[in-house]
């Protein structure tokens, strides 16, 4: 009875729902600090809470709760969700399913949704058969199979209420990002940066699941959907044409990457989306270069803004032009209201995976801040500020030294200073807070040739970790950190060392508190001014996930899924060689497998009752 | 010379792997390729397994062998055939199989438990041309025999060599 029920509820839905119900819901609940009703926390991406029942100086009594096994071994990314209804809404890696916990009730499954999916979509996602998670609005939940399908699900009952094609595994295509609501649309990228796709962002209709637009990251403008006497590029109109076309040899651009498999952020003012762009094609920058010079590869690593209605490119901004070193620039767009200079700007931050950390104007994409938050940072010296181009390091230029040829020493590694791991950002501070990798790499591009379906890598790569600052408080035998940086600024304000690449998620609350998670499996909660360190907890496996916070029946509770896998997982569970030891050296860094193992668990903190 | 009967429908292309003849039968089971055989005919006595390791450089083919894995292997199975959180190590699995085991596995793939997959490389020339070299660098990294990281080739470099501080670090 109940299944008939929830499809006549879902009918009614269809007939009635007025065009932006969606999004009135999903920007009500957002502004309600007792949810967490999107994976970043809000539109704005910015993972803060206004809650601080759990702070700075109660956080030592931070206690589990319950814990819940999710059945699924696999690198877990992304974290729950709390919509207000009493259940927390979390998923996992391949096959994905989403369970509905009851919070009255210590994690009881209220429902479970396992989608049957073809195992053969496994060996085309690159690193883990992670995903980041669900999206929700008005009584319906999102999450991006990996096999391309997009599901809606009945939040009350698990049915599926509509499924849509979103890419095709034997091209390489796969989902791993989590889906974004905006108005009437769910807003979905694609994965496959390695396997020579065809990057895409598509908008699908929340009540139906129909196709309503779809934006290549290259080709011709028509397909971009830009409008070069309109579209901007550093404030000022494009100018020319089919730059996704011409700015490629040949037809590479059909095998040109650029796939959106991070995070989308909204402007819910400015009515603009938000986000980034991966890596041109094969890794092997030779194969992309025009009459053996650089070729900027547009659309490849490129900060989009876009009407969510039309999908219309309101203003480009790539990072980085004709890349050679894999550095993807899906993460997020934190967006910031800042002041600098005097002055009052929407601003647009990134903690990017080039090492730098970049300030943009959102509304029409001028540069305002490109500074190293990673100082080991060395393929480009800076950034131009009049060009916004970078300038690169010919010593680490992967194209400069050649096909078969091993470019030594390169920081950041291809994994990036940091990579789609969520930074927080606290309005009180105006600091950005996230977790880093302190790893560099050798890298030898190759001669590949595409065949649909299979990798389109074209280099090896073999990582080390970054040199040490210095020998007093440098960061030996450390291969990560945790940063609190200054957008505006461009400068750190402080920085934790850890052993391993952070790769969780950040969160920071008005309980002066930033938490984050380890590869280990510690989560950490620190002081959001100082950065010390107030409490730990150590899950049963590394933590890879996003630590989200909620309020249920008057109590603050913290949430992680941990479970250790991803890029991560595959580069460091062996240890990393030790640069100085030379080669066939058998000392080691650390080896994450001496320090945890697979399993997904989520675990629910609060304080102790009073 | 060694060979295993198939019982599937389907004979596969013969190819010409690192001097060895394969002969690769692909069976369909359901909607999956499945490892059904692989026949492999050593043409002298010289054993694909027997590397050669001089003052710590190996010969051609078992760099070949660290190349091929590190294009292809290692962005699942880890660096240097260690293994990851993803997939497991490949020095182990070279202790416990035989070439023509590992050889059938890179050919057909094997899905080992639900979510537990490894892709089929038949199709992928590069790969099947250098899976006895892969095999090699693995027997001589299970061995202790060559360290982690990219190892030099016999022959090349010798008369640099006083000047290069990585060439002559023995295992």
């Amino acid at each position: 009875m109940l299944r008939e029920f929830s499809y006549a509820i879902a009918a009614i839905g269809l007939a009635v729902s007025a065009q932006a119900h969606a999004n009135e819901n999903l920007l009500e609940l957002q502004e309600n600090p007792e949810y967490w009703a999107t994976q970043l926390g809000n539109y704005q991406g910015n993972r803060y809470s206004e809650l601080d029942q759990i702070n700075r100086d109660n956080v030592d009594e931070l206690r589990a709760q319950w814990q819940f096994s999710t059945g699924v071994l696999r690198g877990h990314e992304g974290g729950p969700l709390y919509v207000g209804d009493g259940k927390l809404y979390i998923h996992t890696p391949f096959p994905n399913k989403v369970f509905a916990l009851d919070l009255e009730d210590e994690g009881r499954v209220v429902w479970t949704h396992e989608p049957n999916q073809d195992s053969r979509v496994i060996p085309v996602m690159c690193c883990d058969t992670v995903n980041r998670g669900l999206a929700y609005a008005d009584g319906r939940l999102f999450i991006g199979q990996a096999d391309n399908t997009l599901v809606a699900l009945d939040s009350e009952s698990g049915e599926v209420l509509w499924e849509a094609e979103n890419g095709d595994h034997t091209k390489g295509e796969t989902n791993t990002m989590s889906p974004l609501v905006v108005g009437d649309k769910v807003i979905m990228g694609i994965s496959g940066g390695e396997f020579g796709v065809r990057g895409h962002m598509t908008a699908y209709n929340v009540e139906t699941g129909e196709q309503e637009w779809r934006a290549y990251s290259n080709g011709p403008d028509e397909d971009v959907k830009i409008d070069p006497e309109e579209t901007l590029m550093l404030g000022e109109p494009i100018g020319e044409e089919d730059l996704g076309e011409t700015t490629w040899p040949d037809d590479e651009w059909k095998r040109g990457g650029g796939a959106p498999w991070g995070w989308v952020t909204y402007d819910p003012e400015l009515d603009l989306i938000y986000y980034g762009t991966g890596n041109p094609g094969t890794w092997n920058p030779d194969q992309r270069a025009i009459d053996g010079e650089p070729a900027d590869n547009k659309w490849a690593i490129t900060v989009f803004a876009r009407d969510p209605d039309t999908g219309e490119a309101k203003w480009v901004y790539q990072k980085v032009p004709f890349d050679e070193w894999d550095y993807d620039g899906v993460n997020e767009n934190q967006l910031i209201d800042v002041e600098i200079d005097g002055e009052q700007r929407k601003g647009l931050a990134i903690i990017d995976r080039t090492g730098f950390g970049f300030l943009l104007d959102r509304e029409n994409g001028e540069l305002l801040v490109a500074e190293k938050f990673a100082p080991e940072t060395n393929w480009a010296s800076h950034y131009d500020m009049e060009t916004g181009r970078p300038v690169v390091n010919e010593e680490y230029s992967t194209f400069r030294q050649g096909v078969d040829v091993n470019t030594t020493d390169i920081c950041p590694t291809a994994m990036g200073a940091k990579n789609m791991q969520p930074s927080a950002y606290s309005p009180e501070t105006g600091l950005l807070y996230a977790g880093i990798n302190r790893i560099c790499m050798n890298y030898e591009p190759y001669e590949t040739e595409y065949t649909a379906g299979q990798p389109y890598v074209g280099a090896t790569l073999t990582m080390m970790p970054a040199p040490q600052e210095d020998e007093e408080n440098g960061m030996e035998g450390r291969m990560g950190s945790f940063i609190a940086w200054d957008p505006v600024k461009g400068e750190k304000a402080w920085e934790i060392d850890e052993r391993f690449a952070v790769w969780s998620g950040a969160l920071a609350t008005a309980g002066d508190l930033a938490f984050y998670g380890t590869l280990e499996g510690y989560l950490k909660a620190v002081d959001i001014e100082t950065g010390e360190e107030l409490w730990r907890f150590k899950t049963p496996s590394g933590i890879i996930g996003n630590v989200n916070t909620f309020q249920y029946e008057g109590k603050q509770y913290i949430a992680v899924l941990s479970g250790v896998g991803g890029w991560a997982g595959i580069g460091l569970a062996a240890g990393l060689e030790d640069p100085e030891e030379g080669l066939g050296a058998v000392g080691a860094f650390a080896a994450l497998d001496d320090y945890t193992k697979l399993g997904g668990v989520l675990t629910v903190f609060a304080l102790p009752d009073a | 010379m060694f060979a295993t009967k198939a019982n599937t429908t389907e004979v596969g292309p013969i190819r010409q792997i690192g001097g060895k003849w394969l002969m690769l039968s692909l069976g369909i089971m359901g909607s999956m390729l499945t490892l059904m055989s692989a026949a492999i005919a050593e043409d002298d006595g010289n054993d694909v397994t027997n590397y050669t390791v001089k003052d710590g450089k190996v010969d051609q083919a078992t760099y070949d062998g660290y190349e091929a894995y590190t294009r292809v292997c290692q962005a699942c199975h880890g660096p240097d055939g260690l293994g990851s959180s993803f997939a497991p190590s490949l020095m182990e699995i070279s202790e416990t199989r035989t070439l023509g085991e590992f050889v059938a596995t890179v050919a057909n793939g094997q899905e080992i438990q639900p979510g537990k997959v490894m892709p089929s490389f038949a199709d992928d020339q590069y790969v099947m041309n250098n899976v006895n070299n892969i095999y090699r660098y693995m027997k001589a990294r299970a061995a202790g025999d060559v360290g982690r990281g990219r190892p030099d080739v016999i022959g090349d470099g010798d008369d640099k060599e006083a000047s290069d501080s990585d060439s002559d670090q023995a295992e």
